[in-house]
């Protein structure tokens, strides 16, 4: 009896390890994989419902869609050019001012309060709070306080002492480029500084104990072994941050200014593309108009995933390199 | 044996859990949610207007109560010291469906929540979806009914389905004031404008506020108002960026004022505005021009009304030569006017038909405010159609809500800043709805 159970036993544990198992795992593998497949399909669908859209812009106006810089529905006169300039500027400053930001959050919890449970982490929260705030939210406050903050004190002192530099030329108003690229940092700061908290988190103490070890500044710890550890990790972060930022529509359109314009000037209204087909895709009133808009969404689609895989490709590239080097 | 059976299908177990879950909360939301159901009201203590009671077991005491439609089952009513009126005229329960224009949604909210006061049974949903979005809804028979602040185009029109006849019914209207902040002007001075310094102003050719270059309408911001101080700073333009029956009223004026204008931008929702900034929504341009000083924008006459005193607008000459300062009673007249002018047949095609137009060209009246527009309910004329998707019980209550709409409805805008239709628009509005029809016969007429 007692042999017949130990039996019973083993052949239970083989089962429960052994490879060919029906079961559990079987469905497990369906449910997730048909998730997976799942993903890939929307993909796809998204691509083909957009082309199958635009089809008709595609034909009126075929690559010149690009290039174009008018954008007159009165006249049935579309390009695209403006909104993508609009949107690939804002982007870049909202990278230019939210990484420094969100890397230095990021530093700070990771390398100088960590394990400290009341600052660190209530910062911590603090900083993930701001992911959560809904992006219209943000549009409206941008316009009833920020707006006229930047305006005031930081637009008009910079056109007035700099404003032989191109980028400050034109009289500042406040709904500008500039405005739409604060808002945009303000917005992915908790992105970058979370995902780049974790990853800070992650580089293995032994690499700071070498540093340490030889005598290096805490500063120089984070400069030479912690960032450059974490480096294809940070950038990963960024691209999710920039990925938001590309796409960013509502707070952007309440202080970009709307307009579509290609200058120098940081402090003139802008357009971007996910802005335009807001603002203009209820109204859009025949069938072309519609179709022009529908590409701006071809656009951005693209443009998403040409960030998406130039990230890829400079990820692979740096951890390529970094392998033979640390 | 049995314990380790249970432990190597637990995922199996766990899974089939949660659909059972899923599949539950499925079918008891299907088995409970009946849309449109009336409410048991068990005690009522004062009622002002009671819409539907189905069963009421005890009122202890009603002091008041203005109108009970309908009341199936009283038990024991103690006393109740006033009921006015009590029929029992209740249409079938249905859910009507509408989209189109956002100018129009305050108003909307306002009038399905006073047709629900009436008719319990109807439940009006109206989604916002923007102008362009309610006539492609209404082509697809989507919805029962659209909403646009533009007629229909031609090319909109051809793409209705075949043998169809799609009603144009104007609802309310709605005016547009050109609205500025310049600082050390008064909030009791309104600046006067016309059209056609509008237009200039908009077209990036006058620039500064203190203008005194006189256009060829011998006219200049400076001679139109020598009353005031106008500052020497330039005049940053505010448009709407979204799409909107609010800016179809104001380019269309401008179009009218002003031939560069015409030729140059024209008119639609959305325009290729020559200067200026664009802010979202009618808020929206209302904080662009509360936040920028010097500044000027098109703004819907219902912020005006709904905010009054918040930001300084300007009179605009009508075609009469008087300058009007735009309130509920001019746009009305205008509305009138532009009305007695002629309007076409509610199942005619509106596409050459401009309100703005008729009002601009109608010399007679002095006390019109010219920037006035329509927006209009779009219905199929034989709701029985496929092509029209409405069964007969959601027909009878869409052609009694916008009966009622029509009828009682209009003074419901007053407060939130839409115009009351004059008479001469009711009439054909009630001329049309009368000739809907489900199986080829009229709807109200039975």
């Amino acid at each position: 009896m007692a042999e017949m159970i130990r039996l019973e036993t083993a052949l239970t544990s083989t089962r429960k390890f052994g490879p060919r198992r029906f079961g559990g795992d079987q469905i497990l593998k369906g449910l997730v994989g048909a998730a997976a497949v799942f993903v890939v399909l929307l993909l796809v669908a998204l691509g083909i419902e957009l082309t199958e859209g635009s089809s008709l812009s595609l034909t009126t106006f075929g690559p010149g869609f690009l290039t174009g810089t008018t954008w007159d529905p009165v006249h049935e006169v579309f390009g695209a050019l403006p909104y993508i300039y609009g949107t690939l500027l804002t982007s870049a400053l909202a990278l230019l001012i939210g990484l420094p930001i969100g890397l230095g959050v990021a530093v700070f919890l990771s390398e100088k309060v960590r394990g400290n449970r009341l600052f660190g982490y209530t910062l911590g929260t603090l900083v993930e709070l701001l992911a959560a705030v809904p992006s219209v939210i943000y549009g409206l406050w941008g316009l009833f306080f920020l707006v006229p903050v930047l305006k005031t004190y930081v637009e008009t002192p910079l056109h007035a002492y700099l404003g032989f530099i191109p980028l400050f030329a034109s009289v500042p108003f406040g709904l500008d480029f500039f405005t739409a690229g604060v808002i945009l940092a303000i917005m992915i700061i908790p992105t970058v500084s979370a995902v780049s908290r974790d990853i800070l988190n992650a580089v293995p103490n032994s690499q700071r104990e070498a540093m340490y070890s030889l005598g290096a500044t805490h500063w120089e710890v984070i400069r030479k072994s912690v960032l450059p550890y974490a480096r294809s990790g940070i950038f990963g972060a960024t691209i999710l941050g920039l990925g938001r930022a590309v796409g960013e529509t509502m707070a952007v359109t309440f202080v970009i200014g709307n307009t579509p314009r290609i200058t120098a000037s940081l402090f003139s209204g802008g357009y971007t593309l996910s802005a335009v087909i807001a603002n203009e895709f209820a109204e859009a009133s025949y069938p072309l108009y519609t179709s022009a808009l529908i590409e701006i969404g071809l656009i951005l689609f693209g443009l998403a995933l040409i960030i998406n895989l130039f990230a890829r490709l400079l990820i692979w590239r740096m951890t390529r390199t970094t392998r033979f080097r640390v | 044996m049995q314990t380790s059976k249970k432990a190597v299908s637990g995922t199996t177990i766990g899974l089939v859990v949660v659909v059972v879950i899923v599949l539950a909360g499925f079918g008891a939301y299907v088995a409970f949610y009946s849309p449109g159901q009336t409410t048991v009201t068990a005690s009522i203590t004062s009622v002002s207007t009671a819409t539907s009671v189905t069963s009421v077991t005890s009122v202890s005491t009603a002091t008041s109560v203005s109108s009970i439609t309908s009341v199936s089952t009283a038990t024991s009513v103690t006393s109740v010291t006033s009921v006015t009126t009590a029929t029992s005229t209740y249409l079938p329960g249905a859910t009507v469906n509408g989209a189109g224009g956002t100018l129009v949604f305050p108003l909307m909210s306002s009038w399905i929540f006073g047709f629900t006061q009436v008719q319990p049974n109807i439940q009006v949903n109206y989604s916002p979806v923007g102008s362009g979005a309610g006539i492609a809804q209404i082509t697809a028979g989507t919805v029962n009914f659209g909403e646009s602040d533009a007629p229909l185009k031609t090319t909109q029109y051809a793409a209705l389905p075949a043998n169809s006849t799609l009603l144009t019914i104007p609802v309310s209207g709605s005016g547009v004031v050109p609205a500025y902040n310049i600082p050390g002007i008064s909030s009791t001075t309104h600046l006067n404008f016309t059209g056609d310094l509008l237009a200039r102003i908009f077209l990036g050719s006058i620039t500064m506020w203190n203008n005194a270059t006189l256009t060829p309408n011998g006219v200049s911001l400076v001679s139109l108002n020598p009353g005031a101080t106008l500052p020497a700073n330039p005049i940053t333009v505010v448009h709407r960026s979204d799409g909107s029956g609010t800016m179809y009223a104001f380019t269309q004026y401008l179009s009218d004022s002003n031939s560069l204008w015409r030729t140059k931008v024209g008119y639609a929702t959305s325009v290729n505005w020559p200067v200026g900034v664009g802010c979202k929504g009618n808020a929206g341009v209302a904080g662009c021009i509360a936040n920028t000083q010097y500044s000027i924008g098109p703004l819907e006459i219902a912020y005006q009304i709904q905010n009054p005193g918040a930001i300084n607008y300007g009179s605009v000459q009508n075609h009469a030569g008087h300058f009007v300062l735009a309130n509920l009673t001019n746009i009305n007249l205008a509305v009138q006017a532009g009305a007695s002018a002629g309007l076409p047949a509610g199942n005619a095609q509106w596409s050459s038909f401009s309100i703005i137009n008729n009002i601009y060209n109608d010399s007679m009246d002095t006390q019109i405010y010219p920037i006035t527009t329509f927006t209009y309910a779009l219905v199929y004329q034989s709701l029985s159609a496929s092509y029209a998707g409405t069964s007969q019980a959601q027909a009878v209550g869409l052609v009694n809500f916008l009966w009622w709409v029509v009828n009682s409805g209009q003074n419901a805008g007053k407060s939130i800043g839409y115009p009351a239709l004059p008479a001469n628009v009711v009439t054909l509005d009630d001329t049309t709805l009368n000739s809907i029809t489900y199986n080829g016969t009229p709807i109200l007429g039975s």
